[in-house]
């Protein structure tokens, strides 16, 4: 007997709004329906009217914890578009950011399996020592989340010696405590039976689902942007693509712990060999026409953003496809024929930032229940007419 | 006179009162020694050390709005956390801790009263799915479900560990154990494998990590409870620490030797053997993660029961051998 | 596969010191590049509205009081400020006119009391050639 069990919008399992709807039979998933929309914010519209600068900040915060690499994808693909080059130092700066983001995501990634297999000394642990990277990046960018170091042509702000020997230190302790997770996941029973064989997700379905990322990875699919596209000087850092073949939930936590590892090499590698001179060129006001499509490696996978300018200070549309949407095809995949116990385990594993991922818009027809897709064109027609009877920016009625 | 004391035994020491206050002093034991073995620093503010915290804690739930849902069947969904009150206090009062008449030492105490203590312990359980039932909600039913399939893994083992070291003390009176057990300490021993039995069915029986399945938060919002709110989820959450109290003062009867040495001896040794047993409970808690529920009962099956059993036949030969 | 693997590390933790910070009756301090809020040095600024073009949130607005005497009234919305310091990076006088101050605690249960003027004289810009392109990078064409 089939019944339906709604996961979200409001869950504890989940800490974003989004509607799974499962339907069981037992204890026993048979299909879930994932609605997204309930996080839609319109920032792709927001960003065509504001300025090459101001978007960096907008960018910045269609997420908390990826928001470096959303801005890095989207200035990569402006010094595209004005056709200028970031002075290595900069660079360097800007990929050292990158790879500090990434462990204290992993981290965090960590200490959330934790706390949704019940395992809450381990959250506790993991997210104390995460502690140790948040101290970093305040230290480095003046702020422990949204970063804010990128700018058009470069990065915001140095770093001196007295800091490197800080950042250097902290990844000593961190590779320490990163060792000793390993040991606990791969031994802790409890936990251990609640991950493996959980969420299995073979390789012709990864590939044909077009999963990205550790959820790809821990597939056997050897796919990741700094090793298959790398983008000015990924090429030259040492660090290795690590795969693994057990396609369950024990294989993308075992995935991520050692891409923490990897990143603590590749932090030490930049800081030693960190060359000198400017950290940024200046950047010009306009951008000529053009599209590019600039693809960056996020903690969660591979982060697209297509910018297309017109010639003026501001962009003609930016498009932005995060590596959850990617990721959800192959969610449906992992819960079927799953137990109602493993879905919080299943869905985590993804490392769902479903804020990231929330670019579509479902109509539903509040007295008769029924849905629509409305088509990106109308929607442009209609908000069109909408902007054309619009005041200047600057003169807007703010309401306070 | 004597309707008087007992109506002073009943509420205030060792009933109503004294339980009460000890269980919200056992539940701030286990919140700060859980969060020191994490690390960080549990109810601080409230009251010195934090001690008045879980007295707060149901305070503020008596005061917060009571919503009984529409299909939910109301007498049942009102009467089930005060019946479930009601079952704890009365096992507590069959603890031998009250010495009130130089020998006899517990208010209630007959041949048998260990397989009452164990029934009385069992009932909550069983409130827990009728509460889960009776509230028509899908994620209740979940936890109310699970809740009885648990049974079926731990009740088994927890009768056969509790009940071997009476049967090494040739009694089924608490009293009577406790006293075997004061005059030949060493018997203890043999009792070992048993009282860590014991001690992982009693975790199973409290609803607590790594068997806190029914009411898990991560995965059915709030299970058997997710329904209940106000002063119905206050007594819930009071049944359940007085439940702590009592299977904690039962391990330590059956296991550790009782509480010897009058009345304020006596209970200097009760709240020292319980909070001892407290600890061990919460060590484990903090020590592993949840596990799924056809885990759960794997696990009985396949490594609690055959220890229970191991258990038995030691009691059985030492009981020949040495008595 | 062991059991309690765990359990050593954690029994350790009961003779630690927990490591909460126990705010607010202990704060912590801030590192020196922390971006707080954003003040203006009035005897700096010379008023030409980079940091109004560009700040992401229209946090700041510069109007002219009068015209004769050159005097602007500068107002900073603190309760829109997304604290990203572009408007420092955009201020090209040297030394700056905005600054970030280390300010943190600003809950208020009114959002008008979170707003900041200054009117002042602008000064006037300098004759001699803007440096070029000076570490921070400021991201001006």
């Amino acid at each position: 007997m089939k019944f339906q069990i709604p996961i979200g919008p409001q869950h504890p399992a989940l800490k974003e709004p989004i509607s799974l709807r499962m339907t069981v039979e037992g204890e026993v998933i048979r299909d879930v329906d994932i609605r997204l929309g309930y996080n839609h914010r319109g920032l792709e519209k927001l960003a065509e009217q504001r300025n090459w600068t101001q978007n960096i900040y907008l960018t910045e915060r269609i997420c908390g914890i990826c928001s470096h690499s959303h801005t890095t994808c989207y200035v990569q693909g402006v010094e595209k578009l004005m056709e200028i080059e970031p002075p290595r130092r900069g660079v360097y700066i800007r990929y050292l950011v990158s790879e500090l983001e990434r462990i204290h995501s992993h981290l965090l990634w960590l200490g959330i399996a934790g706390h949704e297999a019940g395992f809450d000394s381990f959250f506790m642990y993991t997210w104390r020592d995460r502690e140790v990277v948040m101290d970093l990046l305040e230290m480095i960018s003046g702020n422990r989340v949204h970063y804010a170091m990128n700018t058009i042509g470069g990065v915001r702000r140095d770093v001196d010696t007295a800091l490197i020997q800080k950042i250097l230190d902290g990844i000593k302790i961190l590779r320490e405590r990163s060792e000793f997770y390993f040991k606990i996941g791969a031994n802790e029973p409890t936990f251990v039976g609640r991950l493996a064989g959980v969420g299995y997700l073979s390789k012709e379905n990864a590939l044909a689902l077009c999963a990205v990322g550790p959820t790809a990875r821990a597939s056997g699919v050897a796919r990741d942007v700094r090793k298959n596209d790398p983008h000015a000087f990924y090429d030259e850092m040492p660090f290795d693509l690590i795969t693994a073949d057990s396609c369950d939930v024990l294989g993308r936590t075992v995935v991520r712990i050692k891409e923490l590892m990897e990143s603590y090499k590749i932090c030490e590698h930049l800081l030693k060999t960190l060359p000198s001179g400017d950290i940024a060129v200046k950047a010009p006001k306009k951008a000529k026409p053009n599209e590019f499509v600039s693809r960056y490696e996020a903690p969660r996978g591979e982060n697209i953003h297509y910018i297309k300018s017109n010639g003026t200070d501001k962009p003609e549309r930016l498009k932005v496809r995060a590596p959850t949407l990617a990721n959800y095809p192959a969610t449906i995949e992992m819960l079927r024929n799953g137990f109602i116990a493993d879905i919080p385990l299943i869905f985590a594993a993804i490392d769902p930032c479903i804020c990231c991922a929330e670019r579509t818009v479902e109509l539903v027809n509040a007295r008769s229940g029924e849905e629509s897709v409305v088509r990106f064109s109308d929607l442009r027609t209609l908000a069109a007419k909408r902007a054309s009877n619009r005041t200047a920016k600057g003169n807007v009625p703010w309401p306070l | 006179m004597a309707a008087l004391k007992t109506v002073v035994y009943l509420l205030v020491y060792p009933g109503l009162i004294f339980l009460f206050v000890y269980s919200t002093f056992a539940e701030w034991f286990d919140r700060k020694v859980y969060a020191r073995l994490q690390n960080r620093m549990g109810p601080t503010h409230t009251g010195r050390f934090g001690l008045l915290q879980p007295i707060a804690d149901f305070v503020k739930l008596l005061s917060k709005e009571d919503i009984v849902p529409d299909r939910a069947d109301k007498k049942l969904f009102s009467a089930l956390p005060v019946v479930g009150l009601a079952v704890v206090i009365t096992a507590g009062l069959l603890l031998p801790v009250w010495y009130f008449d130089g020998s006899a030492t517990a208010m209630v105490s007959f041949p048998g009263d260990i397989i009452i203590l164990l029934y009385l312990l069992s009932v909550p359980t069983l409130i827990c799915f009728l509460a889960a039932w009776s509230s028509t909600n899908v994620f209740s039913t979940i936890g109310g479900t699970r809740v009885l399939t648990m049974l079926f893994g731990y009740e088994v083992p927890l009768f056969m560990s509790v009940l071997s070291p009476a049967i090494l003390a040739n009694s089924w009176q608490l009293s009577d154990i406790a006293h075997f057990y004061q005059h030949k300490p060493l018997l203890l021993l043999p009792n070992l494998i048993g009282f860590v039995v014991a001690l992982i069915c009693v975790q199973a029986k409290l609803e607590r990590t790594p068997f806190d399945i029914p009411h898990a938060e991560t995965e059915i919002v709030g299970g058997t409870f997710t329904e209940y709110s106000g002063k119905k989820l206050g007594f819930f959450r009071l049944m359940t620490d007085i439940e702590m109290v009592v299977s904690s003062g039962l391990l330590a009867t059956v296991f550790l030797g009782g509480f010897p040495g009058g009345l304020w001896l006596g209970l200097l040794n009760y709240v020292v053997k319980t909070l001892f047993i407290i600890f061990l409970l919460s060590a484990m808690r903090a020590m592993t993660s949840r596990i799924r529920v056809d885990q759960v009962v794997n696990f009985a099956w396949k490594y609690l029961a055959p220890l229970a059993v191991l258990q038995l036949l030691i009691v059985i030969l030492v009981k020949g051998l040495l008595l | 596969m062991r059991v309690a693997v765990f359990l050593p590390e954690l029994l350790r933790h009961l003779f630690k010191k927990p490591n909460t910070v126990d705010y607010p009756f202990k704060k912590l301090e801030v590192p020196a590049g922390f971006r707080g809020t954003p003040f203006l040095h009035p005897d700096i600024c010379i008023a030409c509205r980079a940091c109004e073009r560009d700040c992401p949130a229209e946090a700041i607005v510069i109007t002219q009081v009068s015209d004769v005497e050159k005097k602007f009234r500068l107002e900073i919305h603190n309760d829109r400020c997304v604290h990203c310091a572009q408007c420092v990076d955009s201020c090209p006088t040297t030394p700056k006119a905005m600054e970030m101050d280390h300010l943190f605690e600003l809950a208020d249960f009114d959002r008008h009391n979170l707003k900041k003027d200054w009117t002042y004289v602008r000064a006037m810009p300098k004759k001699e050639p803007k440096p070029a392109a000076p570490a921070a990078g400021p991201a001006q064409g």
